[in-house]
């Protein structure tokens, strides 16, 4: 089993905590159960104005970077609806996860404060306000992922969508195999040179993780 | 601005006006909870605790607690302290998403469209202790002992005669934007000792003694519940971890001051209307150069 990272690494905490502490001085470092938390107060700042606040939990999973941190509105003020991209079980989703795993910057717990959760703070007092989400989003469930995953693949074919990632899972790519554009013919006489471009993009463990997780969520949908 | 003028402007900044939309629901849903622990608990007596009782509720934090007390020789919900907190605890059960918690049964919405919305409100099951309807035993779920000894005017009087309402407030919204895990009701009996000799002092100075003691001490202080003075052990709650918790808080707080000013703590403290607000965030919105796109998994 992975050693979790603030144990592997433990300056890493130390350098979280004074990352964190001069644009969110209120979130705190918490380590809880083996996991570290961040805990406190998130400003939604413009033009040095705070405009809003929110008690939320950031969850950094054990595999971070390679796992998204999970977000948690703790103040009560968010309802766990759909249409407010809250889960049943007050699970926010501010972004499809393999979607911030390319993002380059996807190592950097501020950049996803500043990102991801400032964006869905800010959205959630919009709309609390009576204003329509004021971002583009992704269908619920498994629609928003085959969306996401085909923006990223360049298609909207869902089985074509599942090859693709089956493929780039994979350690290594033949070039006898059948391609997984669907058009039956060998993969070196069709798609190759996309499908190499693509395993420069994406890494095999975001290609498992989209395949697990359409996996899980088509079950559920 | 000085210190103490900036803390003055904070803690306006977290008064609740009676007619605010946060108190007008607050007492429409207290309304709900009275009268449904009424019709079905006819002889359960309410009252009303909690902050706003005792003048320390502040915008970022405002509860109600509901006392739903039996008479001492009720058995009506049940004989023993944890059949009343399980009966209760049932009844809201039909009507909200109930959260267990020590003593208090915590509301939030069951309702489809505000799934999980908080309420602001705790409802706390007890018993009479005599006929004298003064001290009541309430039921806790976790520790040592299964009942508490308590009492609601004893507690609300306390609090309100401290002399430090001002920096309890203040330490209130301190301690709940960094999510501090410490019962507020400990946290107020904390800071009225801290106080005890520093009530002429000037807010910011009350703040600083209270957070350089938290700072300082390395062991856990010892508090007293007016209540049950020797009989409650608050020392389960005012723990090792609990207090370095608090002091590592108060240090990182006391640095930020000294290095960046009071700003740092509570906050730049400019005073934004409603409609203003609104603009602004759409303002903001509308600077985002590529937002995420939020989603949802099922659950």
């Amino acid at each position: 089993m992975r050693i979790p990272w603030h144990r592997a690494n433990p300056s890493l905490l130390a350098r979280l905590e004074n990352d964190v502490r001069g644009p969110y001085p209120d979130l705190r470092v918490v380590v809880e159960n083996e996991c570290v938390h961040l805990r406190g107060s998130f400003p939604i700042v413009s033009d040095g104005l705070t405009l809003d606040r929110y008690q939320i939990d950031v969850c950094i999973p054990n595999d971070f970077p390679d796992a998204v941190p999970t977000l948690r509105e703790i103040g009560g003020r968010v309802p766990w609806v759909l249409n407010r991209h809250v889960n049943g079980k007050g699970e926010a989703c501010p972004v499809v996860p393999e979607e911030w795993l390319l993002n380059p910057k996807r190592d950097s717990v501020l950049c996803f404060l500043n990102g991801p959760v400032r964006d869905f703070l800010l959205a959630q007092s919009l709309v609390e306000a009576g204003d329509p989400w004021p971002f583009s989003w992704r269908a619920h469930g498994i629609d928003g992922l085959y969306q996401a995953y085909g923006e990223i693949l360049g298609t909207t074919d869902p089985a074509c969508i599942r090859r693709y990632l089956q493929y780039l899972s994979k350690e290594r790519i033949k070039g006898h195999w059948e391609c997984p554009c669907g058009s039956g013919n060998k993969l070196r006489n069709c798609h190759l040179n996309e499908v190499r471009t693509l395993q420069m993009k994406i890494p095999t463990n975001v290609a498992k993780r989209a395949l697990q997780r359409l996996g899980q969520d088509g079950q559920q949908a | 601005m000085d210190s103490d003028k900036y803390l003055a402007a904070v803690l306006d900044s977290q008064n609740l006006p009676e007619e605010s939309v946060e108190l007008e629901q607050l007492r429409t849903h207290r309304a709900e909870v009275e009268a449904l622990l009424k019709r079905e608990f006819g002889k359960a007596r309410i009252r009303y605790g909690g902050s706003k009782a005792k003048g320390t509720l502040i915008r970022d934090a405002y509860d109600l607690d509901i006392m739903c007390y039996f008479d001492h020789d009720d058995t009506t919900a049940g004989k023993t302290l944890k059949d009343i907190y399980g009966s209760v605890q049932a009844v809201l059960a039909k009507h909200y998403n109930v959260q267990p918690k020590t003593s208090a049964l915590r509301l939030r919405s069951k309702d489809t469209s505000t799934l999980g919305q908080d309420f602001h409100i705790d409802v706390v099951p007890g018993r009479y202790v005599d006929e004298s309807d003064g001290d009541c035993f309430i039921y806790q779920n976790s520790g040592e002992k299964e009942r508490l000894k308590t009492n609601l005017d004893v507690h609300i009087q306390h609090v309100k005669d401290s002399g430090v309402l001002d920096a309890i407030r203040l330490l209130k919204l301190w301690k709940v934007r960094r999510s501090l895990r410490i019962k507020q009701f400990v946290f107020e009996l904390l800071v009225i000792k801290l106080l005890k000799e520093k009530k002429p002092a000037s807010l910011a100075a009350q703040l600083k003694h209270v957070w350089q003691e938290l700072r300082d001490a390395t062991e856990p202080q010892s508090v007293e519940d007016p209540a049950n003075p020797g009989g409650n052990d608050l020392s389960k709650v005012l723990d090792a971890a609990t207090w370095s918790e608090l002091s590592s808080a108060a240090r990182s707080t006391l640095n930020s001051i000294e290095l960046l000013g009071w700003e740092q703590v509570y906050g730049p403290n400019v005073k934004v209307s409603a409609e203003d607000r609104t603009g602004k965030l759409r303002a903001a919105a509308a600077a985002v150069v590529t937002p995420t796109k939020a989603w949802c998994r099922n659950a």
